[in-house]
Formats: structure tokens, sequence, C-alpha cells
């Protein structure tokens, strides 16, 4: 357990996120909308209102400092869950998690907050609730917008924005704060040819030893390109961890095996 | 960055039922007032406050609704004076700053899901931003009032200042019911479409159409029971009468505004966490 005290001897083995343990359960809402006249129905019928999702199980993971992890598996496998656990916007149910630095994770300054605002208010009102000054954010605001390419629309209401100039708006938020621990979730597919190949790009700078870099996605010539490691997370469980050619590899055999049985019932 | 790597900057453990630690807890929420400032300053430029017709608008709303209850009571009682027009706009305004914090924390939560769902901070802000903008249209409206009163020739008094509490009363109600209404309606989201009929009822049982002193004293034993009833009560004592509030009624407001804050904040201190999950 003392994992951080052990291994500070080099710089690029230091420890930016430690996860130990970690198991995640959910009671949501049976229904889309939680209301009491649904709560008197199923309290009539006797049936239950909510219901119990484990989202994570026994999870364990470090992520050093100098180290970029992209993290695969397949829709609701529990990787969306771990980064907010990560970022701290869902406290988990089991384990300990320590993080060793600044995190900002992607979408993550609230961008989009308030659609009638504009992109502008948005990106201001996002980062004060992440914790940062008003200065701060002034600095970068010029990066951001260029970055973002999105020209006057920066100070159009957000509801205008198509789902482009949303994604675009919000990498470049996340990507222009250079955080210590940068959690970039499902973001990078998003966008037209150049922008993805821009935004790879800046990927590849922020690249450093003094940052951990932490990316979910689906496109895995992108993570072989990028990750120096790679989780692979099903059902809430790490299956495995290590070199991102070898374990993606086992990620897309283990997906052809289920396509395949899937196929042969249809026939 | 070596001096933080010996101890971590945030450890995330197992969410009990309970309270977060408060001291930290106050302290990220001080870190994020500018947060608090800006939100409402948007908020309110949402609605187009910051143009001229935007601010009349806001000065013409609380007049219209006055002359519309005005109206009520010349036509219920026959005939009425001025004082009782003073003391109508007097609660009336004050009324809407507690009943705007309601319709305004209600969703305070629930709007900003996606807020919630990509950052980690203290949820409180929400609802607390939900009052300040409350806040920013109320003042306009002293201003309103202040007109009328001279125009009507009601005489000033020192005992007016007395007003200060009494606003700083029905500010931590105001804040207690917003904190509160916002949580709930996180688990039962009907609750903004009973939220006109309960502040209807609230309106009706308060002292803002007739003078509580025109109660029947067996009415007055149950208006106990109402947190708003003292505080409008005060208010239109000191800003209409230019009298000293009571003791009593003051001890009794500031009392249910305690207890309510200090029960909201409880709740929802002790839910935020899970807001993320709900929503």
């Amino acid at each position: 357990m003392n994992l951080p005290s052990v291994s500070n001897s080099t710089k690029a083995s230091e420890i930016a996120v430690s996860v130990r343990g970690l198991g995640l359960t959910y009671t949501t809402s049976i229904e889309r909308r939680p209301t009491i006249k649904a709560r008197a129905k199923s309290l009539g019928r006797g049936t239950k209102h909510t219901r119990v999702i484990r989202a994570l199980n026994d999870v364990n993971l470090d992520v050093e400092y100098g180290q970029v992890l992209g993290v695969i598996g397949s829709n609701g496998a529990g990787k969306s869950s771990m980064m907010r656990v990560i970022a701290g916007i869902i406290p988990p149910t089991e384990g300990r998690i320590e993080v060793f630095g600044s995190v900002s994770t992607l979408l993550a300054l609230g961008v989009g907050f308030n659609p009638s605002m504009s992109g502008r208010d948005n990106v201001l009102l996002g980062g004060l609730a992440a914790g940062m000054t008003r200065d701060q954010i002034e600095d970068h605001f010029q990066d951001i917008a260029d970055f973002s390419e999105l020209g006057d629309a920066i100070d159009a209401p957000m509801r205008t924005y198509s789902s482009g100039m949303y994604s675009r708006l919000a990498f470049s938020v996340a990507a222009t704060v250079r955080p210590d621990i940068l959690i970039v979730d499902e973001a990078l597919s998003t966008g037209d040819a150049k922008f993805k190949e821009k935004s790879l790009n800046r990927i590849k700078e922020l690249r450093s030893d003094e940052r951990a870099l932490i990316i979910v996605s689906h496109a895995m010539g992108t993570l072989r390109e990028l990750c120096n490691d790679i989780a692979w997370l099903n059902k809430g469980v790490l299956v495995q961890r290590g070199e991102p050619n070898a374990t993606i590899d086992a990620y897309q055999d283990f997906l052809q095996v289920k396509r395949s049985a899937a196929s042969d019932e249809d026939v | 960055m070596s001096a933080s790597i010996q101890t971590p900057t945030q450890v995330y453990v197992p969410f009990r039922a309970g309270l977060p630690p408060l001291i930290g807890y106050w302290k990220t929420l001080w870190s994020r007032k500018t947060f608090i400032a800006e939100y409402s300053r948007s908020e309110l430029r949402d609605k187009h406050f910051d143009s001229f017709f935007g601010q009349l608008w806001l000065i013409l709303n609380p007049l219209l609704l006055s002359g519309v209850y005005f109206l009520l009571v010349v036509i219920i009682r026959g005939s009425s004076d001025s004082a009782r027009y003073v003391h109508l706009t007097a609660t009336l305004f004050l009324f809407y700053l507690i009943s705007n914090s309601l319709t305004g924390g209600v969703k305070a939560v629930t709007s900003g899901q996606r807020l919630i769902l990509n950052t980690a901070f203290p949820r409180i802000m929400l609802p607390i931003s939900a009052v300040v903008v409350a806040l920013f249209r109320f003042f306009p409206t002293i201003i309103v009032f202040l007109v009328i009163r001279t125009i009507l020739g009601v005489s000033f008094s020192w005992q007016m200042f007395w007003a200060i509490p009494v606003l700083l009363i029905a500010i931590i109600l105001s804040l207690g019911l917003a904190i509160t209404i916002s949580c709930i309606n996180v688990y039962f989201r009907d609750i903004a479409s009973f939220l006109p009929y309960l502040t209807r009822t609230i309106l009706y049982l308060s002292p803002v159409l007739y003078e509580a002193s025109s109660l029947s004293p067996k009415m007055l034993k149950f208006e106990i029971l109402n947190p708003l009833f003292p505080i409008l009560d005060s208010w239109s004592r000191v800003l209409v009468h230019g009298q000293a509030p009571e003791t009593s009624s003051m001890l009794i407001a500031l009392t249910w505004a305690v207890i309510i804050f200090l029960v909201g904040s409880y709740i929802f201190l002790s839910r935020e966490r899970e807001f993320a999950v709900r929503l």
C-alpha cells in the first residue's frame, strides 16, 4: 500500500494515479425520470424503484508520470465510470484512489453547461467550477478559441453548435489547460479528419515525463500509435494490462471470438 | 512536482452516508466563489437583464404584480388605502425573493447535469447561485418600493434599519429552501411541477394580501408553522410602519431559517456525492 513512497526513485516512475481494489456499484432509478408519481406506482405494485449496477469490480491500476495509458473495452465495460472515479466525480464503493497532481478530464471543464449561453461563457463557467481562477482561464482563452477554430461562433449560444463544434471546443479546453494528469474520454474520434489529426498531434505534444495521459477510445489504430501502455476492461474487471500491441491484439481476438459466436447463433 | 509526490493531492475513498469534511468543503467552496458570481451574471444576461428594457422589466414585473394583487384586495374588501398598498408591495417583493429562490433552486442541480458529470466541485454552489440570482432580481425592487413609499407620503424612521437583519434572515431561509428543493428534485423530478401550487399556497398563508394584525388569534396560532410568516410580518412592521420588529417573531423567524438551512444543507451535503449517478 505504500507504493508512492517506494517508487519515486526516478522521474519516469513517479506514480500519478494509484487505484487499489476499486469497486463501484451504482444504484440508479429504473424510471428514466424519477418522480413521486413513479415512486407511488412502484410502491403500489410492490416493485422496486431502483436497480443496482456493478460497474467496476476490484480494479487495481497504477498510472505513472510519463505514461500514456489507453483504456479499451466494449461498451458498458466501466471505462467511463473508472475515469469519473479517478477525476473525483463519483466516489468509489470500495477501494482507494490516490491522485498525485492536478487532473483535467476532457469534456471536463463542463463545456456545454448551459446551452443558451455562449461558448465563451461556458468555458469560463466550466473553468471556474473546476477551480481555476478567472485570470488563468483568460490567459488560456485565446489559445482555446484558436485551437477550436470556431471563429465568431465562440460567442454564439452553444445550442446553435453542431456536435462537431461542440466536441472541438471541449477538446480545446482540456488540451489547452495542460494539467498533470489528462483524461481523454472518447473525444479523439470526433470532428472532421483535419481536426482529428490536429487533436492527435496535440496529444502527442502533451506526452511528456511530467504528465500522465489516460485515453479512453475505440480507435485501436490511434491507441497503438499514441500509447505506451494499454488497460483492457471487460464488464468491470481489468482483464489485461501491458504492452499496447499485445493487449490490443488480445482484445481484438476476444471480440472476434464473440462476433463469430454471435454470427453462428444467427445461422 | 516532487513535493506533491510524497502525499497524494487527492484521495478518494468509499462514500458513506454523512457529511464530507466540512472545513475542506468550505475551503473548496470559498475558492470557487467567482463561479457563483459569474454564474449569476451570465444567468441574468441570459434573460437579457443586462439590457435597458430587461432591467426595466425587472422593475415593471413586480410593479404589475403588486398592481394586480392590489386590485384583488380592493375588489374583495370593497375599498383600500395607500398604507395597504405600501404593505402589499413591501411584502410581495420580499416574498418574491424567497419564491424566486425556490423556483430557481429547484432545477439548479438537475440542469447542471453536464457540469456535474464532468467536473468535481462542491455541488452546493448551484443552489447558492440560484439564490444569488434571486437576490440580484430583488435589489431593484427595493428601490421601487422606496420610491412608492415616498410618493405615497409614508414617513421614514430610523427603525427601518431593522430591515437589514430581517433581510438576512430571509436570505438564510431562501438558501435553505433552495438547497433542500434542488436536492429533492434529483430524486423526485415532478416536484418542479408542484412548486407553483406550493408557492401560491404559501403566498396566501403569509401576510402579503392582508396584514398579520387582521388575522384572528386562532389563525395566528397556526401561523407559527409558516416559516415566512414572521419574516414578512416583521418586514412590514419595519418598512411600512417604521416600528421595531417584535423580538418573538424575529426569534421564530431566525429559528425557522436556521433549522431549514441546516437540515437542507445536511441532506444536500450527505447526498451530493451521489448526484452524478442519479442524474
